[in-house]
């Protein structure tokens, strides 16, 4: 191999590649307005109809005011949880957004501290905080009516607050979740798009053939090729990276599974790229048919939803596509931390870019039949 | 001396004559008297072949492309392969330049097999393939630099740029470039590592006639460089204006081979010499006598083949020395379509469309 025929390959990719706007967006642009349009979105919450589950472990005079206060608010629907069930337990195995317990002596703390000025209680309300659709909505209802309730028995003192505990131990966001997975999917397109221009049309344009009675050979070529695909991967990462920092305060860590799994992916979805600019000539066609790969992939294989929020089917269905195992390992990797699990899949990672990548070198041929 | 054996083209009499390599001498039958040329062809030496095909052959399936072919093309001559679209052309080219395997046959190229040294020919080669289009978002300057890195032998960019009239248009992207710059910009390519054969696999195609003039004249200018030249074309005019040697190949085979005179002396009518309106109604009766080949006479017009420029002189002399006057004359060669109409029976421009 030759590095001067590589880097001039690899400069002529890059030039190529800042002159054209089309790929500039949908490298660069594209995922920002995702990061941006999605993070807004899930920070936010538009449900008109809320509802409430509440446990009353008082179940005095005074909690049950509380709670038809809270069911003369129009707008809110006022579930009850057994006295006898755990709140958390309950919450996952009904996989609620959240819950409010009134506990044991709220009634007799309220009714002390008309005596005694010093006596507050706390309601407390428990909630997920990765699931950023309604739950601040549910908060402010809960806080507002407390505040009236305040009001209505003291005039206005505190008496009673609310505590929040959060059903998970890590206080992730949506966006922690939606960073990783826009990573993945962002070089799964680069790289799929990229390798079928590569085989299909630089072989409809001759470039091919051309090549081949030059001096450079496939091995280079690819690799040069394999240059630039990472260069571009790392790009949109950052970028990724950079905007979630400044625009949603994200904490990201960088480290070994990160990187180890944003060069597989790269490799792997070149590969995948490869075989199918091997056996789809046209280049119109190889579009649809990447299409009819990636796009499936990008909302079975839990790159913006929680595969949990999705029918049993189609979890167990996410399994078999490579592009969830990238969202895990750079979840766990970069957010979660749990680098048990990222080891478990990287490795998954790479061997399907092994696989994925061996398989493209070997089918893709200069040659023509 | 070397001794050679001609056949008369009017009575099939066999002629002996002898001569030297490179003689071309007049001579005259002696059963009917018609006069002719006989060309002494030196064999092509070894060192001045370029290419060397033999027993080329290439099957898809059921399908043989290219047909057990073979022939040579010297250093420094414009070799034009000739043939209506589907006759192999592009095959032979492609497995020539090894992007196709052949089925049989073998190909050297200065003397070496190019199975064996293929990487070492890759240097003294330079290639446009059929309907080449480079990278888009290139400038042309760029597009050239970015081939020439490709050689460990490159010519000066600048000097190809100017060679092609190309300077004007260096910092344009290839994609905005018209199709007659375009194809340009693919024959300079191919020049890069100042090559020693240039294969240009239908340069004109799908141009227009000024785009296609100005094509032809880049292949002018390359030939006068002293480039040797493999040329696939279908448009027969191409090859006419272009080739010191023709190949007309035809479903897979060659079925004529030689210069534009060879081909036309051989396959068409040749040059006929037309005079128009002789004073004298024995004018063809005298002619004859003088061992021309009449081939018409029609009220005083008449009509003589002529198979070497002297000859023209000759009939003309021939005519003032028996007093008879003309109006007019003019002369009329056979075309390549004339050769491919007689070979084949079909007309060369109605297969290719």
């Amino acid at each position: 191999m030759k590095p001067r025929i590589i880097i001039n390959d690899f400069v002529a990719s890059m030039k190529g590649w800042m002159r054209s706007r089309g790929t500039i967006f949908w490298s660069i642009v594209f995922p920002i307005m995702l990061i941006l349009i999605f993070g807004a979105i899930f920070s936010g919450g538009d449900n008109p109809t809320y509802t409430i589950y509440v446990q009353d472990l008082d179940e005095s005079m005074w909690s049950e005011n509380y709670i038809n206060t809270l069911k003369n608010i129009s707008f809110l629907k006022i579930e009850n949880i057994p006295r006898e069930k755990n709140i958390t337990d309950f919450i996952k195995e009904k996989d609620l957004r959240g819950a409010l317990l009134i506990p044991e002596g709220f009634g007799e703390k309220v009714e002390q501290s008309f005596y005694d000025h010093n006596i507050t209680v706390n309601l407390l309300f428990f909630f997920d905080p990765s699931d950023q659709g309604s739950i601040s909505v549910v908060r402010s209802i809960i806080s507002s009516s407390l505040q009236e309730t305040n009001l209505l028995l003291t005039g206005g003192r505190h008496v009673i607050g609310l505590e929040q505990v959060s059903t998970i131990t890590t206080k992730f966001k949506y966006i922690d979740f939606f960073i990783p997975g826009l990573i993945g999917f962002t070089i799964m397109q680069i790289c799929i798009y990229g390798s079928i221009e590569r085989n299909t049309k630089f072989r409809k344009d001759g470039i091919l053939r051309k090549l081949q009675t030059t001096p450079i050979t496939r091995t280079e070529w690819i690799f040069a090729k394999m240059l630039f695909m990472l260069f571009l991967s790392f790009f949109s990462t950052g970028i990724a990276v950079i905007v979630g920092i400044l625009a949603w305060g994200v904490v990201i860590n960088i480290n070994i599974w990160m990187i180890t799994i944003i060069v597989a992916n790269s490799f792997l979805f070149s590969g995948l790229g490869m075989i199918i600019g091997r056996f789809v000539k046209e280049e119109e066609t190889a579009d649809t048919a990447a299409g009819a790969i990636t796009f499936p992939m990008m909302f079975l294989a839990g790159t913006f939803y929680p595969l949990q929020s999705m029918p049993q089917f189609l979890q167990d269905f996410a399994k078999i596509l490579p592009l969830y195992y990238v969202n895990e390992g750079l979840r766990n990797s970069m957010i979660n931390l749990d680098y048990g699990k990222a080891t478990y899949y990287t490795v998954i990672v790479f061997v399907f870019a092994c696989v994925f990548f061996i398989a493209g070198v070997f089918l893709t041929k200069w040659k023509e039949d | 001396m070397i001794q050679k054996k001609f056949q008369c083209p009017k009575c099939n009499t066999i002629i002996t004559c002898s001569g030297e390599f490179g003689d071309v001498l007049k001579v005259r039958c002696s059963s009917c008297g018609a006069i002719g040329k006989a060309t002494f062809k030196a064999p092509i030496k070894t060192d001045d072949v370029a290419i060397e095909v033999s027993n080329l052959k290439k099957v898809y399936s059921n399908l043989v492309a290219v047909d057990n072919i073979s022939f040579c093309v010297k250093k420094g001559e414009v070799f034009a392969f000739l043939g209506p679209n589907g006759a192999g052309k592009t095959t032979t080219v492609e497995m020539i330049e090894s992007i196709r395997e052949p089925t049989e046959g073998t190909i050297k190229i200065f003397g070496k097999n190019i199975k064996t040294s293929f990487n070492e020919i890759k240097e003294k080669i330079g290639v446009l393939p059929q309907e080449f289009r480079s990278f888009e978002r290139l400038t042309v300057k760029e597009t050239l630099i970015y081939f020439s890195k490709l050689y460990e032998k490159r010519a000066d960019v600048d000097e190809i740029l100017q060679l092609m009239d190309l300077i004007d248009y260096k910092k344009m992207l290839y994609k905005n470039l018209s199709g007659g710059l375009k194809q340009r910009v693919g024959v300079a390519i191919s020049l890069v590592n100042d090559p020693e054969i240039v294969f240009l696999d239908e340069p004109t195609t799908g141009l227009d006639p000024k785009a296609r003039r100005e094509v032809w004249d880049v292949i002018v200018n390359l030939k006068k460089k002293g480039k040797t030249i493999f040329l696939t074309t279908h448009y027969m005019e191409e090859a006419e204006y272009l080739a010191d040697h023709i190949a007309i190949i035809h479903k897979g085979k060659i079925i004529a081979e030689g210069s534009l005179d060879e081909l036309t002396q051989k396959y068409g009518k040749g040059a006929v010499l037309h005079i128009k309106k002789c004073s004298n109604g024995n004018a063809a009766e005298i002619l004859k006598e003088n061992g021309f080949l009449v081939t018409s006479e029609k009220n005083g017009d008449i009509s003589i083949k002529i198979d070497y420029k002297e000859k023209v002189l000759e009939v003309l002399a021939a005519l003032r020395h028996a007093c008879i006057e003309y109006d007019s004359i003019d002369i009329r060669r056979s075309n390549l379509e004339e050769v491919f109409l007689n070979l084949t029976g079909a007309k060369l421009s109605e297969e290719t469309l």
